[in-house]
């Protein structure tokens, strides 16, 4: 082979490889350069990321969040924080550390209870901030500034929002 | 110091009495009497609770003398001595106390001789003068003694501040502060019940010294009751409550944010409704405490996504009037009805302002024909105990509307008991678990403002509980057994909460740090949240007793 592989000449083998990677891995992959950072924050990736491992996601389901907000901020928000508390918390023989964000193993009752805190959430930010302190702040919003006012859901968050 | 020790022998025998948390502990056999101090028999001291007052200012009055005197090299006495004979710790009292004014020069101490003639001058402090009678601290004079023994006190606390001053008063240690603080919370409140007035005003004044000496939670709480203790003696009620409801909504949202005890109550009433609500297409819910309305975003969101689809949902929210006419019900109504509106869910709202739920009439509710009613109440019931026939009438109303489901969530305890002793024990129990689930709630980055507030919220109750009576008295929580027999003789049948609420709520609380702590239990179809062991909220739910199968 004589010509040199540019990954990002190939979006679609990026997409493909992205899709297959934990959510921080995703967070540094937006890091590395402009278009990265624009594929990376694709909302379908983050669904992807979600609900990969549900058997049969509900329908209805994507319509929803992304009314409230996108998947991206529903991982951020809820299925990131609610998953790594409950990993510790569910004496399942899962594998080691390393395999925990891989192999995401979502009950119908985890996936109910994030949903709800999620609409808790937007509810939060329509409530108090008027509409304020939207998606565009993705996760970052409730870390500082106006975001921290949706403090609903603070209990959860506690991780470095990459 | 030997010379004590010899002194005790020499002792007289006085009433059987001793609360020394200060001293070494004699070992004896525990002995439970009904009418001995339970806390202080297991540590072998023989205490009768009606002296518990009295010994309880002798000792505050030793240590304060020890306290002035610690400097002087007499620490070693709060560790070394023995105590030979703990069930006449009172004449052991006495003696230290006699000892020590004569070691020391400190005028003080001359507040609190047993023999000696009765007003000291004490420096700057032109109050004591006026004292009429004088403080003849004569323990052998029954009926002389509460007053001189207030008397005294109140002399011995008017001159704490120079002690203060001057040096802190050293408080050996703080866990035996702290039960000494409890058992002079209890103290106070029994001579409040016993309208006795002066002693329970110089007790509270010494819970305020001796909180300041505590830390967290304890010191929080026994604030809140030496406040609400303060104004139940001094008759300074909390007043005008119309202004109190948006602040309460306020303090609301903040104690919603800390701790999951208003999310749980949510998620398991929510989860009832829905399970009430399978198969209906026109689904409405009666809120009977909207507030913010935070309880209902989940439930639409729940909603949309069940098999089948959203039906069309109805929410009609009642709240008290707002001081400045403000519509906050219509706020929250739009804000509901625009998050519905971005999830896809029919909506309608509307808002009721009522000062209180019986004013209700079910026709104003319009209630169609078609559709499934579910009454909800989030810590209001209790509320309309304070009438008579108020809670009778409410429950008619409910039974009128012919709901599918009526959800209750209610704190776990009974601070509605005749007697206001025990109401205060009840409610010293209740706020302390819960003060202490608040503190553990500090490990994560909790908004600190947040905490604050929630403490504030519960102040109020605190507050309401402990110093108002009648009408005004609203927070008349009863345990969950008092509600079923209530519902049940109201014609209410209870309808289980299943599995799906269960593990909804589990989960919830796991997702807390200091999780550890919280506790969800079963109980006979209801479900309880509680810290460590004590249940603190209980949900239950109820359906009428006709209508099986009904609808």
């Amino acid at each position: 082979m004589g010509t040199n592989f540019f990954i990002n000449d190939n979006q679609d083998v990026l997409i493909e490889i992205l899709k297959r990677l934990d959510g921080r891995s995703l967070g540094v992959a937006a890091c590395v350069c402009k278009l990265w950072c624009g594929i990376a924050r694709n909302d379908s990736l983050w669904e992807h990321l979600c609900f990969r491992h549900v058997s049969q996601p509900q329908e209805g389901v994507r319509t929803v969040v992304l009314a409230l907000g996108g998947y991206r901020r529903l991982y951020m928000v809820c299925v990131r924080p609610v998953l790594n508390r409950l990993r510790k918390w569910r004496p399942i023989g899962m594998e080691s550390d390393s395999e925990i964000v891989r192999r995401v193993y979502w009950t119908r009752h985890e996936v109910e209870l994030s949903l709800s805190l999620f609409c808790v959430d937007y509810y939060e930010r329509v409530l108090l901030g008027g509409g304020g302190g939207g998606g565009g702040g993705g996760g970052g919003g409730r870390h500082g500034g106006d975001g921290a006012r949706t403090t609903s859901l603070m209990f959860l968050c506690k991780a470095v929002n990459v | 110091m030997k010379r004590y020790r010899d002194r005790e022998k020499s002792l007289t025998q006085g009433n059987s009495s001793g609360k020394a948390k200060i001293w070494e502990q004699h070992e004896e056999e525990e002995e439970k009497d009904a009418g001995m101090d339970e806390l202080l028999a297991v540590l072998g001291y023989k205490v009768k609770s009606s002296d518990m007052a009295e010994v309880a200012n002798k000792l505050e009055q030793l240590e304060m003398a020890m306290g002035t005197t610690m400097e002087d090299g007499i620490t070693h006495l709060s560790t070394d001595t023995v105590h030979k004979n703990p069930s006449d710790l009172s004449g052991w009292v006495q003696s230290m106390l006699s000892e020590l004014n004569n070691t020391t020069n400190f005028d003080e101490n001359g507040l609190v001789e047993s023999n000696k003639q009765n007003r000291t001058t004490i420096i700057s402090d032109d109050d004591l003068r006026a004292i009429p009678g004088g403080a003849v601290f004569n323990k052998l004079n029954e009926p002389d003694l509460l007053s001189s023994e207030s008397g005294s006190s109140n002399k011995r606390l008017r001159s704490s501040p120079i002690i203060d001053s001057a040096r802190p008063v050293v408080l050996v240690d703080s866990q035996e502060t702290g039960v000494r603080l409890v058992h002079t919370l209890m103290a106070c409140a029994e001579a409040v019940q016993q309208e006795n007035f002066n002693l329970a005003d110089a007790l509270v004044r010494h819970i305020g010294i001796l909180a300041v000496s505590q830390s967290g939670a304890m010191r929080k709480v026994a604030t809140y009751f030496a406040e609400a203790l303060a104004r139940r003696i001094y008759k300074i009620y909390p007043q005008d409550n119309s202004i109190e409801s948006s602040y309460t909504d306020v303090l609301q949202m903040h104690f919603y944010e800390t701790c999951p005890y208003l999310k749980f109550a949510h998620f398991t009433a929510n989860q009832a409704i829905l399970e009430a609500f399978t198969n209906c297409n026109k689904v409405h819910v009666v809120d009977f405490s909207l507030k913010q309305g935070m309880q209902w975003p989940a439930l639409i969101q729940a909603l949309a996504l069940r098999p089948g689809g959203p039906p069309s949902f109805r929410l009609t929210g009642i709240g008290p009037p707002q001081p400045n006419n403000t519509d906050a019900l219509q706020q929250v109504g739009w804000k509901l009805a625009q998050l519905a509106e971005t999830i896809g869910v029919e909506f309608e709202f509307r808002g009721f302002v009522t000062n209180s739920l019986a004013d209700l009439d079910c026709s104003i509710l319009d209630i169609r024909e078609t559709e499934a009613v579910a009454v909800n109440s989030v810590f209001e019931l209790h509320r309309l105990l304070s009438r008579p026939r108020m809670i009778e009438n409410v429950l008619n109303i409910i039974k009128q509307m012919n709901p599918k489901i009526v959800t209750i969530v209610e704190q776990e305890a009974n601070h509605n008991a005749v007697v206001f002793l025990d109401r205060f024990n009840e409610a010293l129990h209740y706020y302390s678990t819960m003060f202490d689930s608040l503190e553990s709630s500090l490990t994560q980055p909790v908004n600190n403002q947040d905490l604050v507030m929630s403490e504030v919220y519960l102040g109020r109750q605190i507050c309401n509980v402990v110093a108002c009576e009648g009408a005004d008295r609203v927070e008349r929580h009863e345990t969950l057994s008092q509600w079923r027999v209530r519902m049940n003789s109201s014609g209410f049948d209870p309808v289980h909460l299943g599995s799906n609420a269960f593990k909804q709520a589990s989960m919830l609380l796991a997702l807390f740090a200091g999780g550890d702590g919280y506790r969800v239990e079963e109980n006979d179809g209801c479900l309880m949240l509680g810290w460590h062991t004590r249940p603190l909220i209980a949900t239950s739910a109820w359906q009428l007793t006709a209508a099986r199968g009904e609808l």
